[in-house]
Parts: C-alpha cells; structure tokens; sequence
C-alpha cells in the first residue's frame, strides 16, 4: 500500500514539477523546499491532487512542511488521513 | 499641500547601514532560519568584503550581482559593492541558465556572488560570460578551478575592513533592478543613492518606522517592493525576519508570533494566500502595528476580510514601480474603507499629474495617464537610452498606467497600456514567454494572455495554433518552456486554436482571447 502511494506521489512530482529530471534526482527524504522542487502555487496544486485523487480533506492547519515537504512525509501524511 | 519627508543625514544607501550599527549595533538586523545577525555583524562583514573588493581592483561603477535566497549572503554582499563604489544586479533567484544568461551579459556584471546550489546554472554558461571575473560562492565546497575565477566566500573576509574606500556619491548609480519590458528583454533599471535614499526616507516617514519595528519580510529582496522593505527597515535601525519562499503560509504565521513582528508586506496574492489557504484566522497578533500592499488596489472585500484578521492593524496600499525605486503613492489607513479601490495620493516628495498624450492635464474624473516627478524618479534604462527617452520626458515618469482622480484628488487604476501579467509578486511580458513558444519547431502562432486568478492575481495562458500537418500536446509545449524558462514564466493553461482573433489591420485581440473561456 505505502509503496503504491510512493510510486503515486513520485509520478505525480514529476510530471507536475520536474519533467525529463533522472529518477534517482529526487529522493523520498528530499525536502522540496529546500530543492526548489516547487513554489507556493505548487503547493496548492499539491493539495488539489491529494483531495482528488485520496479522497480527502486537508485542512488549513495541516498546510505545514511536516505534512507536505517531502514524498515520504506525503505519504504518511495520505496514510494518516485515509485509514 | 502635499506631506514633507523626515529629514535624515543619510546620503548613500551605506549609510544606512553605517548609521545603523554605530547607533544601534546589538539590534538584530536579519532573523533567518533560527540565525541572527545583528547591525555590527552585517557591517562588519560589509566592510570586509568591500575591502577585498578594493582589494582586487574593482573600480567605480562596476556591476556586481547577487543570486542568492540566504539573506545574510545577499545583504552582506548587496553593502558590499555598493561600499566599493561598485552597482548591485540582484538576480531573481527563480531563474534559467538563459535568463541568467541574458542579464549577466547586459549588466557586464563583473563579479557575482552566490551560492553552491546554483552553481548548476552558471557551470553551462560560465565561459560565456567575459566581463565575468569572479564567482563568490557561500559554501563548504573546495576551490575548484585553476584560474581563481571561483572563489569562496572566506576568502572575501578577514581582510582588513579599515581600509579606506572609495568615496561614493549621491549621483552615483547604486543598483540596476532588471524588469520585464515590453520588448520581451529584461531592462536594468538605474537607481542612484539618491533616487533609493529620497524614496527610502518618504516611506519611512508615512509608515512612521523606528528601530522599534520589526517587519515580516516575505518578498524577495531583488525585487523593488523586497528591497525597499530591507532599505526602509535598515534606515532606522529595525529587524527583518526574513522568510521568502512562503510556500508554507502556516509557518510564515508561526514566524510572525514568535518573533513579535511589528510589520508586515506583501503583494494581493500574499494576502489571498493567507486568507484562503493557511489557518490565520486562528492566530493572534498583538504586536502588529502595521500591513503594507503593493501591486493593485486592495477590493473592499479584502480589505474587509484583513480587518476581520488584524483587528486594529494599520493596513496601507501603496502603488509604484521599479522606475520609481518602488514607491509612488499610498492610501492612508483611515481611507481604506472610504475610498475603496484607490491608490491614495502621492507619497511625501513626490508630485503625481493624470496627462493627456500631448502633456496636458486632464479634467477631474477623466482618465490620464500617471506622470511622476520627484527625487526618486530613476536615472534611466541601462544602456537603453530610446527606452529612457520613451518613459522620461520633460513632463516627468510617464508610468504607462492609466487613472483617474476623484473630487478629492484620490487616484484610481484603471488600466494598463501595456499588456503586462501580474501574476504574484511578478511582472511578466507576454512577449519573452511567446518568443520562446515561437522556437517549437510545431508552433505557427502564439499570444500569451493573462487569465483571472484568485490567488495569484493573473495566471498565463498560452494561446497557440499549430502548424498544418503537426500535432503537439500541451505537455511537449510546457516542458519546452520549462527547458527555457524560469517556473514562474511557464504557462499555466496551453489552449490550441485553428486560428487566432485578429483585428482589420492583422494586430491579435488579445482580450477576446482573455475572456475565452477555456
């Protein structure tokens, strides 16, 4: 299940933000902040897919890095609010 | 009667950092990331770096750019050059190789500092850039070349920072802010000392700082409105905590509590950010004095919302433009809810007139556009003296915005010339992000539109129609922008058409394509 949502995220960041970027630019712990991998509306088209595509409310105190700032962060983020 | 700016003995943007850490020296200047720097740190390192700078035969009126997001860096490095008589080019740190490219070229930039995690930008274009000597890189990361091109940023201190500078004038040239023309190619605007100075000093006067305040700083200081929150700030001895990416508004409010921030500015899609997209309505802010927005006009709605969210707050709507060094007009706190959608009057120094083409003034309630004159009025275009001649006139700054005034003399936008997106804190030419499209080798036509946006203000859209016989999708289309491009110039929506809306003479409607719906 995790590594179905991994595989998920990572698909989406990089059609979304990085493009023809190599796989292995990109790992699981990497802040996206801090790599630059998206700006503040990127952000927001995040949230829209998390709510699409998981069926789920993120609220605006959840908005917050240790939520959103990384693929693995994300998906213990998606496990959290679909269990 | 228009308002008189403070007096203040500064003639130089050094000044104010000088003034600063002999008279307040243990003040923080820069909070970041859990990091301060106080007023004696900064000028400190200023002055080191100014002495190496002389050191290495940097003369008057040399180019020196900055790319960095680490405020330390850019600051230090910003009173650095300007110390050593030398001009700052502060780069946009959202960038391409051919961005950067493009302004390192134009600006002849003669030293650049920044940090390791661009580096991957300059290595492609590096030997293209011959006024180019050295690269300060901030880092950890070994010297690397043979021919001293890059350098460390130890290695521009511990000179000694006693060593007599160079004097610098008011007239001098302290700084070229790159904007978007219309043209497509980013033009340096010149500000002098005193244009920055003069423009510094009013807005210090209407906002009322003192080394008391201590701003939320979220734009980024290569921008115009960024860098005069910094010189505003910096004139009277006040902290910044300096958060730019804004990408986490959450954090931003976190920020703001903890470090009993006194001020805060911001673009509209900062405030549509906060409003609609972070928990601020949770939030308690006792400490906050004021709230400044650039770039439009605030909507009765907003401004109805910000007051429900910064009860008490002085909240002040300012317009300007990088030609002006950023300021040009502001609406005063106790107008806001009487006069919604102005941009007030024109700020202490500053004369504001609504001209007719030929120079003559319009009645009251007609449309003109805004001429400006006053101190802070730029100097010129870098090296574009048809572009200076086009904009300064005898009559003053023509703005290229179109108002009118009421009884009262309040000043209303009401549109623009030029077709300019705003999208962010950005000004984008529709004609860069269209000349890049044009290169797709499937591409016949292009025009680049903005579309309305709640958040952002404005987001582009690509209006495309292709060549017989090819057939490309939207996504080909986004990533040869993104290969060319920085992110916040690649269209948002790429819609293809048969063929586009013209007029009788050949010119596309571009606001029928806005209005297209989809």
């Amino acid at each position: 299940m995790s590594e179905d949502i991994i595989k998920q995220i990572r698909s989406f960041i990089f059609e979304n933000f990085l493009f023809d970027a190599d796989d292995d630019s990109l790992k699981n712990d990497d802040s996206f902040l801090e790599q630059g991998v998206i700006d503040s509306t990127g952000v927001l088209e995040l949230v829209d897919w998390l709510e699409e595509t998981f069926d789920m409310k993120v609220e605006d105190e959840e908005l917050i890095p240790e939520n959103l700032d990384s693929v693995n962060r994300l998906s213990s983020f998606i496990a959290k609010k679909t269990q | 009667m228009s308002q008189q700016p403070a007096p203040m003995s500064h003639k130089t943007i050094p000044d104010f950092l000088l003034h600063a850490a002999d008279k307040f020296p243990a003040n923080a200047a820069i909070l970041h990331a859990g990091k301060t720097m106080t007023y004696q740190e900064i000028s400190s390192v200023a002055l080191s770096q100014a002495a190496w700078l002389k050191s290495k035969k940097f003369g008057i009126g040399f180019r020196g750019a900055i790319l960095s997001d680490d405020p330390f860096v850019y600051v230090a490095a910003y009173f650095a050059i300007q110390l050593a008589g030398g001009i700052v080019v502060g780069l946009n740190t959202q960038t391409s190789e051919r961005s950067l490219k493009t302004v390192l070229v134009d600006s002849s930039s003669a030293i650049l500092f920044t940090q390791q995690k661009f580096k991957r930008y300059l290595a492609g274009i590096a030997d293209q850039l011959p006024a180019l000597r050295h690269v300060v890189i901030d880092g950890e990361s070994e010297q690397d070349d043979k021919d001293g091109k890059w350098l460390l940023r130890a290695i521009t201190l511990g000179i000694d920072s006693h060593e007599k500078l160079p004097p610098v004038s008011p007239k001098d040239i302290a700084q070229l802010i790159y904007t978007s023309g219309t043209t497509g190619t980013p033009k340096g605007v010149m500000l002098s000392h005193a244009n920055l100075v003069a423009n510094t000093v009013s807005i210090v006067t209407y906002l009322r700082l003192t080394e008391d305040d201590r701003v939320m700083a979220v734009l980024p200081f290569f921008y115009s409105y960024g860098n005069s929150v910094l010189l505003t700030h910096f004139a009277v001895g006040a902290s910044l905590v300096v958060n730019q990416n804004f990408l986490y508004p959450n954090v931003v409010l976190d920020q703001m509590v903890e470090h009993k921030v006194t001020g805060f500015s911001g673009v509209p899609s900062t405030f549509a950010l906060l409003l609609h997209r972070s928990a601020i309505r949770k939030y308690h802010f006792p400490h906050l004095r004021y709230i400044t927005q650039a770039g439009a006009a605030m909507s009765p709605k907003l401004a109805g919302q910000l007051n429900e969210v910064f009860p008490g707050v002085d909240v002040f709507i300012m317009y300007g433009q990088t030609e002006a060094c950023a300021r040009l007009s502001y609406l005063p706190p106790e107008d806001l809810q009487r006069k919604p959608g102005s941009i007030g009057k024109a700020i202490p120094g500053v004369t504001l007139r609504l001209l007719n083409r030929d120079g003559s003034p319009v009645a009251v309630r007609e449309v003109g556009e805004i001429v400006a004159e006053g101190e802070n009025v730029m100097s010129g275009y870098w090296q574009r003296q048809q572009e200076t001649d086009e904009v300064l006139r005898p009559e003053g700054l023509w703005t290229g915005d179109l108002a009118r005034s009421d009884d009262e003399g309040y000043l209303y936008i009401v549109s623009r010339k030029t077709d300019m997106i705003k999208s962010g804190s950005h000004r984008i030419a529709p004609k860069e992000i269209e000349e890049i499209i044009h290169e797709h080798e499937a591409v016949h036509e292009v025009a680049v539109v903005g579309m309305e946006d709640e958040i952002l203000g404005e987001t582009i859209k690509a209006c495309i129609v292709l060549k017989p016989g090819q057939s490309c999708v939207e996504k080909e289309l986004i990533r040869h922008c993104r290969q060319n491009l920085p992110a916040f110039k690649v269209p948002h929506k790429i819609v293809f058409f048969d063929e586009l809306p013209k007029t009788s003479s050949g010119k596309i409607r571009k606001k029928e394509l806005m209005a297209h719906s989809s």
